[in-house]
């Protein structure tokens, strides 16, 4: 405990030290000898969070401010067309995280030209509009991205791939603007914070390969953009079972999703659908038969800033973990969300937001004292709290 | 002589007349409420509205001559950097904030420069090639070029 708490208090004020050295702007530090600079950002996230009926991404039941991120970047641009930088982030998310810090992103980008550049090291996975910015509080409305497509569970699965970015822009002069970006590489997953319980007799676990990418269209209208994004990923697990002996699993996915959004002057209006399809295959059939099953996901969103300093959003978002079955309890989540955001002032807000779910798909038996989906709640609801600083 | 002095006289009307409908005095042209500069050497007169505001949010990092440009801010309170916002990247300062934290917090690229005063933007623009800034309508230019926003 006394670790954890020494974690928390050193983001902090590694954080809070940056906000007071400089409250207008990004942290600046000068290399010498030189006109460039080393920008340093960072944020401090705590949140609150309280459920009706079920456990949800943490003890929540009872409430739980086990519900907070803190992170803190350095970039620099070293010549005209090359830029490193570094982002350390760390999270306390119910069982996950318990704020062990992590290297978030980091990589070399050299950008040819506007139409082609290429990204190598970890960074982060470009997949329907707001993927890649999902953990930054401050760049949205909502407290929670609708889970359908963006689950918080899935943040390490899905985030960030270490491998090679391409990625470029073209703008036509009657057509709007064409951006692309294309990547493959590998995940490094951490079983050890990604839930309560590993797997039973889990040894080994590995993606041989995560690639993909999203192409968006900035229409002619102001404001107007779509696309869609696509990706496929393997992931393999070795298990040593009790009375069986060893087993081996693969996880084969193919995820897409289509977007579109309308973001103009103070109007934000956002919609996703999704499918998620997997293939499970092993070496023993007997433990786990060969399955396919395809998820599928979809949301529409809307915001509306009525001035410098209230900023209100609402959002539908609906899972289905099997098209095949979409009866019960346990087979949907329906969610819809309202949210009231607060900027005191340029580098501080406060989130307020309420959601009424009904199905149980995005739980987990593991918060839940191993009640199985379909005997929890079917209607519940989520109220969060959110306060960030940001510099 | 009878048609002279009516000629005379219409003249006189007209004369009349048109001091009548003359304003005492003529107005200046009021400053619009920003404009677009740019370094001295730079060889544009006119920028296509998309262009600037792909500049001013690092979509475009590249004049056409392949300089690097070099887009510079006033401050989130500044009322002409408010107008300029709304008219060019057709945003509000908030929502291009929002877009910034995305890019920063995301790893892909980091914010222009915020400069204090209208001041500091000129003198930036004056001392780099690539500049582009806004300052409102009657700031001292120097010898910043303004370009027309098409």
């Amino acid at each position: 405990m006394s670790s954890r708490r020494s974690r928390i208090a050193a983001w902090s004020s590694l954080v809070i030290g940056g906000l007071l050295a400089s409250p207008a702007r990004a942290a600046d530090i000068e290399v010498p000898g030189t006109e460039r600079a080393v920008e340093v950002h960072g944020f401090v996230s705590p949140g609150f969070i309280v459920t009706t009926g079920n456990n949800y991404l943490a003890k929540s039941k009872r409430g739980s401010f086990e519900f907070s991120e803190v992170g803190i970047n350095f970039t620099v641009q070293l010549t005209d067309r090359l830029r490193t930088g570094v982002q350390l982030f760390a999270r306390d998310l119910g069982p996950q995280g318990n704020y062990s810090p992590k290297a978030d992103w980091y990589y070399l980008d050299y950008r040819f030209e506007d139409w082609f550049g290429i990204r190598a090291g970890r960074v982060k996975i470009p997949f329907g509009l707001y993927n890649d910015t999902s953990d930054i509080d401050a760049a949205r409305v909502p407290v929670l991205l609708p889970q359908s497509i963006y689950p918080l569970y899935n943040r390490d699965l899905l985030l960030a791939q270490t491998g090679v970015e391409l990625y470029g822009r073209v703008r036509t002069r009657s057509l709007g603007a064409l951006e692309y970006r294309l990547y493959g590489g590998t995940i490094f997953l951490d079983v050890a914070t990604q839930s309560t319980v590993p797997p039973q007799g889990l040894t080994n676990l590995e993606f041989p390969f995560v690639a993909g990418e999203r192409l968006m269209w900035e229409t002619p209208i102001e404001g107007l953009r779509a696309g869609g994004s696509l990706q496929a990923l393997r992931l393999d697990a070795s298990f040593d079972l009790p009375n069986i002996g060893p087993v081996g699993a693969s996880l084969q996915g193919a995820l897409w999703v289509g977007s579109i959004e309308y973001a103009l002057h103070d109007l934000l209006l956002a919609a996703e659908y999704s499918r998620w399809i997997f293939r499970l295959d092993s070496s023993n059939h007997a433990i786990a038969p060969p399955s396919r099953v395809i998820h599928e996901r979809a949301y529409v969103m809307a915001s509306y800033r009525i001035n410098d300093w209230f900023h209100p959003g609402a959002y539908y978002s609906v899972l289905y973990p099997d098209v095949e079955n979409r009866s019960g309890r346990a087979a949907q989540q329906h969610d819809v969300a309202g949210t009231l955001r607060f900027d005191i002032n340029h580098h501080w807000l406060v989130k307020l937001e309420g959601h009424f779910m009904s199905g149980t798909a995005g739980l987990t038996p593991d918060l839940n004292d191993g009640v199985p989906l379909d005997r929890l709640e079917r209607n519940w609801g989520v109220f969060l709290v959110k306060t960030t600083a940001h510099f | 002589m009878r048609a002279i002095a009516v000629g005379r006289f219409v003249l006189f009307a007209l004369f009349a007349l048109l001091v009548l409908v003359t304003p005492t005095h003529v107005s200046a042209e009021p400053s619009p409420a920003f404009v677009v500069i740019v370094n001295p050497q730079n060889p544009y007169l006119a920028l296509d509205r998309s262009f600037v505001a792909d500049a001013f949010l690092k979509k475009v990092t590249r004049w056409p001559n392949g300089d690097v440009i070099k887009p510079v801010d006033l401050p989130p309170r500044s009322r002409t950097r408010a107008r300029f916002s709304e008219q060019v990247l057709k945003r509000s300062i908030a929502a291009v904030k929002s877009y910034w934290n995305q890019m920063i917090f995301s790893g892909r690229d980091v914010p222009p420069p915020e400069l204090s005063t209208e001041e500091e933007v000129v003198k930036y623009v004056l001392t780099h090639a690539g500049a582009v800034g806004y300052v409102s309508g009657d700031a001292r230019l120097g010898d910043a070029k303004i370009v027309t926003i098409r």
